[in-house]
């Protein structure tokens, strides 16, 4: 039905996720999680589809001891948002 | 899920995350009331100290800034620590804010070696206020600091005329409408 929107971001979470990451400079898995409300593991599969499209760069570290997965999203990332963006005002004025 | 998002849900969507992560501008405001009230107490305390009891050493009340800097980094590393989110208005903040201490640090070395020393410093501090919180209220988007730093621009302009006592009630004015009240009304916009 809508086929010119990327099939990558016409998710609800991978979209909740690139908007959170849009914003900000980086975010931690845990803050991203807690502001989508999604599990961890539909979180972690939904954030490999778009660092394997290239939108978002992820870092694994540790902090304290603990491991930390910081996501930030990528120069691609922001031009494919906007471009999906320009696409849904496209949709709504129609 | 899929099939029934449609482009008004889409947009919906971006439009609450973006909502999520706007940073609150009053996390800052620590920090401003905290030097704003540490600053205008050492210099109202340096003036009766000078101009009213005559006491020499005056100048001593400044060592309140050495607790101060260390309040400062226990608290900034504690909020750094725990912060799962970094935004770009944070770090600009925090990179102003280092920058103009640096500065000060450095102006501080740089009067001690001037022919008139301590007394010629007011002008120069107020400038840099001036400058911080100026950059710091177009950062926030918010007015108040804007004004206070503007409103210190010109007490730096005053304070080159005026004997060094009456450029410490300058300073002080130029800490009341830069620090204090933008510092308060900071809270009353959070809330």
């Amino acid at each position: 039905m809508f086929k010119d929107l990327d099939p990558i971001l016409h998710s609800q979470l991978r979209l909740a996720v690139m908007s959170l990451l849009i914003g900000v400079k980086e975010a931690e898995f845990t803050f991203i999680r807690e502001k989508t409300s999604a599990t961890a593991g539909n979180l972690s599969v939904q954030v490999q589809k778009l660092k394997d499209a290239g939108y978002i760069d992820v870092t694994k570290q540790f902090k304290d001891n603990y491991p930390q997965t910081l996501c930030r999203i990528t120069p691609k990332g922001v031009d494919a948002f906007e471009a999906y963006v320009k696409v849904l005002q496209e949709y709504i004025r129609k | 899920m899929e099939e029934s998002f449609s482009p008004q849900d889409s947009l919906r969507l971006i439009q609450s995350m973006i909502v999520k992560t706007r940073s609150s501008i009053s996390e800052d405001r620590f920090y401003f009331l905290l030097w704003g009230w540490v600053s205008f107490a050492a210099i109202v305390t340096q003036f009766i100290l000078k101009a009213i009891i005559g006491y020499p050493r005056h100048y001593l009340v400044w060592l309140v800034v050495i607790p101060a800097v260390i309040v400062t980094i226990i608290h900034s590393s504690r909020r750094g620590g725990n912060r799962s989110v970094s935004t770009y208005i944070g770090s600009s903040m925090a990179s102003l804010w280092t920058g103009i201490g640096i500065s000060f640090f450095i102006l501080s070395l740089i009067v001690s070696r001037l022919p008139n020393g301590w007394l010629d410093a007011w002008p120069f501090f107020i400038l840099f206020y001036g400058l911080g919180t100026y950059i710091s209220g177009r950062i926030l988007q918010f007015r108040p600091l804007v004004i206070g730093g503007m409103i210190n621009w010109a007490l730096a302009i005053a304070s080159i005329y005026v004997a060094y006592d009456y450029q410490l009630l300058l300073a002080a004015a130029a800490i009341l409408t830069s620090y204090i009240i933008p510092g308060h009304l900071l809270k009353r916009a959070a809330n």
